[in-house]
């Protein structure tokens, strides 16, 4: 029977081949036809004649509150070009994603990301650098384009910024805090008097977040890391441990669960903006990104820069810029050239950015437009540019946990100096171990 | 004859005609028990039953107070609605950029060839283990134990770049399709041998050896004989498989990327990483109505939870 | 022969040779046979010209592999083990095994961020990207034209000063300017030039690997390709000679080679500058398994996260099993009404989607606002304390887990054959004793293996603390190892945390981490073995 069944086999063998036509394309394994099929209904509309990996002309990679702005910019640039574009939304951890699929040679031509990614994109060669104008950069922010520009080179183009500033629920605290001390003076009132339940809204939750405690640290005279004489940020200069974070460490002890109870662990990112906007806090420090929540919910509010504390410096946030990155190793790397260092690159689109994302324009021209009339952008786009542009460099990765962790630990009671100074000695250990 | 009808008449219906039904505990039949007696012996049951059932559902009813109020966050949340209406079911389906019925078709369709493929192999590796004696036979069931102890997403990376290759040929089988993603799911193919086998190892050998001698090939006996006897395991380890297929979460959150190739878990996954506090109330939604496929699938299965588990020991 | 009758009633009778039937299964069976064996042979041939064509051998022989294997098994008439087990060992292998093997193997090279592509890769790129745009040259707008293919060139740069309108022809030879006459010119780009075939946008981005390395001298620089429709004046200032293994810097002479610091090494100048953040691959031998167990942090974090791992994983376990045994012979009276609502309730747990569960919990151990404390009056941080944080983390897993168990635990007791507890119960044993000496034995041989299966899973269950504590609390000093976490979620930290990914070093602990494993399921596999001898 064997040679009957070889023979038989043979002939459904070639049957299948021929079926196939050489398309490669036909489901491997039992069952999953169905799956591979509905695969494929992702649009492809160019019919274009690339063998293999049809995507689209160009890909572009962003999250899902940028979608709804990138599309109509990448429509408009597919139509001018006649090419297709597909904008993908990445719901979660965009930078690790793209890293590794950029790196397997299947990641996007083009992505969004915040500018703190620079330095990891960079050494991990995931991205290309930008040719741009002077006499073109000069229509933004000068804080974006340094933001952007890592070791003398421009990685991406600045479209919008992300900054925190302070907000107060204006039923509680009519009037602009001159320091901190004063928004949680009267925050503390307002919780003695049974009005809310929080007086300060800063989210550390039980993992701490560095990122919001920043302008504590500034005000209380800490920094990260200082500044080589190129303007770069140096990872030799550690600040967390040195004198400036001892005082804040200090200070947010005596803010914290064992004293004053202004900062909680309980206060997390869950929560935070949904507290304020029921009403049940009287400030909170966060972003553009608690706007919309905070409108819809309808609590009266007003927004100005974090206040340092009183005697002590100004508080300077992490300035946050957004931009459109070049992926290094996309397979359409002239269209993505062309459609950030062009299509994006101007004022329509900005404006176009803005009005799909909300997020504070960092072009000035569409700054002044927006700030014109809505205060509130305007109060992100001066609290960006007064901030210090978020560390880039990869030795920043080993700040954020343990210093999150630290601050935590700290507003739990645990002995602020020691806990700052191990905390340095640890970061410092990690950078060091990565060479 | 007799073996046949013990298997697939479940023991654990739970129904007072079921032969093992009937409770040791109860040496006479009572007509109706009262007061003090009716308390000792029965109304205790129902105060324990009522502790275990207000525990398990007070999370549930979180989720449904949360899924009927339209504010939708962490703060206006609590046990009991505030407010009701379907506006988070609304933006749930409706929103464009969320194609919700998508992802929940897709982890159907996933979770249903995974459980199919995933049944098959096992009901095939086990009868070979439980019905032939062949070299290797005691290390293979042993290596099947401990790769199965093996996260597979510990190797994602590894997998990752092996299925760019593969779409480099096959575009198809390439990351960001379900095909890939399903296929990865394939792995675990062999992971309801053991449960599989021991019902089959209580399944009298003389039956195939008769069926053998009667003529009928080795497929024949295992399709036409042995596979209708084992349906409560089979159902089982169906359920088993289902349910970890629609909840695998890392291995899809590293596969599938475009929106309209996304499972349910990581759809909704990222509505609330990105804002949880106010994404509460339409993730809630989409909980819920994720949830009412497993729970019916349950509600239809549960006589062959009991039956199907346990019937291999009725065997002793 | 009568005793065959019962399973199969067609075969009944007086007839001795019940042939229709096995005629039929033998037809369907080969014809099942030759189509699968077909389409398995039929994918191989089908897919092996693009294999051959991208010169992918390892692939290739895969590819052959299986479907020689399966033809062998499946063809003759012997192997007939290896005929039910073939399929789903092949995709075990592929999808388990493999993956498992390059992790092992990629566990002894630096693989992680900064360290993910090889050297020549890694040269080309620094090198690639120090062109510096000369200063006041003028843009030019591009048109990409060719004499020759449109896919390979040669090709040649229509430009249009973008300064000054005036117009000029590159090529690798160089600049040269042509007359107004020579070519169309619409809206300041070159359309049409006799003799040349004008490439389109997809066209100019299809050959974009040829075209952006077209550099057409100039005296300050090379003017190059940026986009589509655009070109600009700049110079690469680096420059990396093979020989000496050493990139220069052209403009002041500055000469960086590679210097080893940690796992990896740097392009490095004398006085310690480095041309670049990045590294490159490369194999480090043992290196990291010798830090995993020789690093006194890591040592100790290890040992005190398996500890807990083996604790949550049992008390996992052991509270699911009691509670849902506690209900299951509680609930199991036919006195009762209403069981069958009773178990489609406790059901619903088991029924949610674990993420989705977990999600939720999370929320509900918040200290001034979740669910729990607000209920119960108390005032716990939850995840502050590692004590809280775990009676967290058990409690949640409680919850999601007791009702599998109440299930199987019901549908043991209901198999349980009456007679026994009745002879029991004769012989005068208490209600208590009956269930220690009889019923509980005849329970536990029928749910240790499902107990092992659970112990097994709970032993890698990275939701269960990756989405209800992620690892907390932490200690402020060590950052990496939380009160909560277990070996796979202290893992995959490693692997891809904030941090930055070390993957090499990951995958290094995972294959302790399996080999740990392996010594755990070979002992239960011995325990289990005996249960299934008492059996």
């Amino acid at each position: 029977m064997s040679p009957r069944v070889l023979v038989l086999v043979a002939g459904a063998a070639l049957l299948t081949t021929a079926c196939g036509g050489g398309d490669t394309t036909t489901p491997a394994a039992s069952g999953s036809s169905a799956p591979a099929s509905s695969a494929a209904a992702e649009p492809s509309p160019s019919g274009s004649a690339a063998p293999v990996r049809s995507n689209a002309d160009l890909v572009i990679w962003t999250d899902e509150l940028k979608a709804a702005a990138v599309k109509p910019i990448a429509a408009k640039f597919a139509t001018d070009n006649g090419i297709t574009v597909d904008v993908q939304v990445i719901s979660a951890d965009l930078q690790a994603n793209f890293v590794t699929a950029n790196a397997a040679g299947n990641g996007p031509d083009v992505f969004t990301g915040a500018h703190d990614w620079i330095g990891n994109l960079v050494q991990n060669g995931a991205i290309s650098p930008l040719q741009i104008t002077a006499d073109k950069l000069s229509g933004y922010a000068p804080i974006s384009v340094a933001a952007t520009t890592y070791q003398s080179k421009l990685y991406a183009l600045p479209f919008g910024f992300e900054a925190i500033a302070l907000y107060r629920n204006t039923a509680i605290a009519p009037d602009e805090p001159k320091t901190l001390d004063d928004a949680i003076k009267v925050g503390q009132a307002a919780v003695t008097a049974g009005k809310v339940e929080s007086a300060l809204n800063l989210q550390q939750g039980d993992n701490g977040d560095a990122y919001h405690m920043e302008p504590v640290l500034t005000s209380m005279g800490g920094y990260l890391f200082g500044k080589t004489s190129a303007g770069d940020y140096d990872p030799k200069d550690l600040g967390v441990g040195k004198e400036g974070s001892l005082a804040a460490a200090k200070k947010i002890a005596e803010l914290g669960e064992k004293g004053s109870k202004v900062l909680r662990r309980s206060i997390s990112g869950d929560n935070s903006i949904a507290l304020f906007a029921s009403g049940k806090a009287a400030f909170l420090v966060s972003g553009p990104w608690a706007l919309p929540d905070i409108q819809k919910a309808g609590v009266k509010y007003a927004i100005s820069p974090v206040p340092g504390f009183a005697g002590q410096k100004a508080a300077k946030p992490f300035s946050g810029v957004q931009g459109f990155y070049v992926a290094s190793k996309g397979k359409n790397q002239a269209f993505a050239q062309e459609f950030v260092a062009n299509a994006m690159n101007t004022e329509a689109s900005m404006q176009a950015m803005y009005d799909g994302a909300k997020i504070p324009p960092a072009m000035n021209a569409v700054a002044d437009k927006v700030g014109a009339d809505n205060p509130d952008v305007k109060v992100f786009v001066e609290a960006a540019k007064g901030g210090d542009p978020m560390p880039a460099i990869p030795a920043m990765q080993k700040v954020w946990e343990p210093l999150g962790k630290a601050y935590s630990a700290i507003i739990g009671g645990a002995d602020p100096a020691a806990t700052m100074t191990a905390t340095g000695k640890t970061i410092a250990a990690a950078i060091a171990a990565a060479g | 004859m007799t073996d046949k009808t013990d298997l697939t008449v479940e023991p654990g219906a739970g129904t007072p005609t079921s032969r093992a039904a009937r409770p040791s505990t109860e040496p006479i039949p009572e007509v109706k028990l009262t007061g003090a007696r009716w308390w000792r012996e029965v109304g205790w049951r129902h105060l324990v039953g009522l502790v275990a059932v207000l525990f398990a559902l007070f999370p549930v009813v979180y989720i449904i107070s949360a899924a009927f109020n339209p504010l939708g966050t962490v703060v206006a949340t609590g046990l009991i609605p505030t407010a009701f209406s379907l506006e988070n079911f609304d933006k749930l389906l409706t929103d464009p950029g969320r194609p919700y019925l998508r992802w929940l078709g897709n982890t159907l369709l996933v979770a249903l060839v995974v459980t199919v493929v995933q049944v098959f192999c096992s009901a095939l590796a086990a009868y070979a283990f439980s019905r032939f004696r062949f070299w290797g036979r005691r290390g293979g069931l042993l290596t099947l134990l401990l790769i199965q102890l093996f996260p597979q997403f510990l190797a994602a990376i590894a997998i990752f770049s092996m299925f760019t290759t593969i779409g480099e040929v096959i575009p198809r089988l390439g990351l960001n399709t379900l095909a890939a993603y399903t296929l990865v799911l394939f792995g675990g193919a062999l992971g309801q041998v053991w449960l599989i086998k021991g019902f089959f190892d209580s399944v009298p050998k003389d039956l195939d050896e008769a069926a053998v001698m009667d003529g009928a090939g080795h497929a024949t006996v295992f399709f036409k004989i042995i596979l209708p006897l084992v349906r409560p395991i089979l159902a089982v380890t169906g359920l088993l498989a289902f349910v970890g297929a629609f909840n695998e979460f890392l291995l899809a959150s590293i596969f599938l990327r475009g929106e309209r190739v996304k499972t349910v878990a990581v759809g909704l996954y990222g509505l609330i990483d990105q804002d949880r506090s106010n994404n509460l109330g339409v993730f809630a939604a989409g909980a819920l109505i994720t949830a009412i496929p497993v729970v019916v699938l349950f509600q239809y299965l549960q006589r062959f939870i009991a039956g199907g588990i346990t019937a291999g020991a009725v065997k002793g | 022969m009568a005793t065959t009758t019962p399973t199969r009633p067609a075969a009944q009778g007086p007839d001795p040779h019940p042939t229709p039937v096995r005629r039929a299964g033998t037809t369907t069976a080969l014809i099942a046979k030759v189509l699968g064996l077909g389409l398995v042979l039929g994918l191989a041939i089908a897919i092996s010209p693009t294999l051959i064509g991208q010169s992918r051998w390892g692939f290739l022989a895969i590819v052959w592999a299986i479907a020689v294997l399966a033809l062998a098994t499946y063809a003759g008439r012997r192997a007939l083990p290896a005929k039910y087990i073939l399929p789903g060992t092949l995709l075990l292998l592929l999808f388990v095994i493999y993956p498992v093997v390059m992790t092992a193997k990629a566990s002894t090279t630096n693989f992680g961020d900064g360290t993910r592509q090889s050297k020549e890769e890694t040269i080309a790129q620094i090198v690639a990207s120090s062109v510096v745009q000369s200063p006041d040259a003028p843009r030019y707008t591009m048109t990409v034209a060719t004499e020759g293919s449109v896919t390979e060139g040669p090709f040649t740069l229509f430009l249009v000063s973008q300064q000054d309108q005036s117009l000029y022809k590159g090529t690798v030879d160089g600049l040269e300017p042509i007359a107004a006459g020579d070519v169309t010119v619409t809206n300041n780009a070159v359309t049409a030039a006799p003799g040349y075939t004008i490439l389109t946008p997809q066209q100019v981005n299809a050959a974009n690997a040829t075209i952006k390395d077209l550099a057409v001298p100039t005296e300050t620089g090379a003017i190059r390709p940026l986009g589509i429709r655009q070109a600009f004046e700049g110079t690469t200032t680096l420059r990396y000679d093979e020989a000496t293994d050493t990139i220069t810097d052209t403009r002041d002479g500055t000469q960086y080679t590679p210097v080893t610091s940690g796992d990896r090494e740097f392009f490095t100048s004398a006085d310690g500058r480095r041309v670049s953040d990045q590294s490159w691959l490369a194999n480090v031998g043992l290196d990291n398994y010798q830090r995993a167990l020789t690093d006194s942090t890591i040592r100790q974090d290890f040992i005190r996260i398996f500890i807990w791992t083996v604790l949550f994983a049992t008390l996992s376990v052991g509270t699911t099993f009691l509670v849902g045994l506690l209900l299951a012979t509680t609930l199991n009276d036919s006195r009762m009404k209403g069981q069958r609502l009773y178990r489609s309730l406790l059901l619903l747990p088991y029924a949610m989607p674990g993420f989705i569960s977990l999600l939720v919990w999370s929320g509900f151990f918040n200290k001034d606002f979740g669910l729990i404390n607000s209920l119960t009056g108390l005032d716990i941080g939850w995840f502050t304390s590692t004590f809280w944080a775990r009676t967290a983390v058990v409690l949640t897993n409680l919850w999601m887990g007791f009702p599998y168990m109440f299930i199987v635990c019901t549908g043991a007791l209901q198999a349980i054959p009456s007679d026994l507890k009745e002879a029991a119960a004769i012989d005068g044993a208490s209600g208590f004793t009956q269930f220690r000496k009889i019923t509980f034995p005849l329970l536990l041989v029928t749910v240790a293996p499902l107990l092992v299966a659970s112990f097994a899973f709970n032993f890698n269950n990275f939701n269960a603390i990756a989405l209800l504590t992620e690892g907390a609390p932490f200690a402020p000093d060590n950052p990496e190892a939380g009160g909560t976490d277990i070996l796979i979620s202290y893992t995959i930290r490693l692997a891809f945390g904030a941090g930055g990914a070390q993957l090499g070093f990951a995958s290094a602990i995972s294959v302790l981490l399996f080999v740990l494993t392996g010594v755990i399921a070979a002992i239960q596999f011995r325990a289990t073995r005996t249960l299934e001898d008492v059996n």
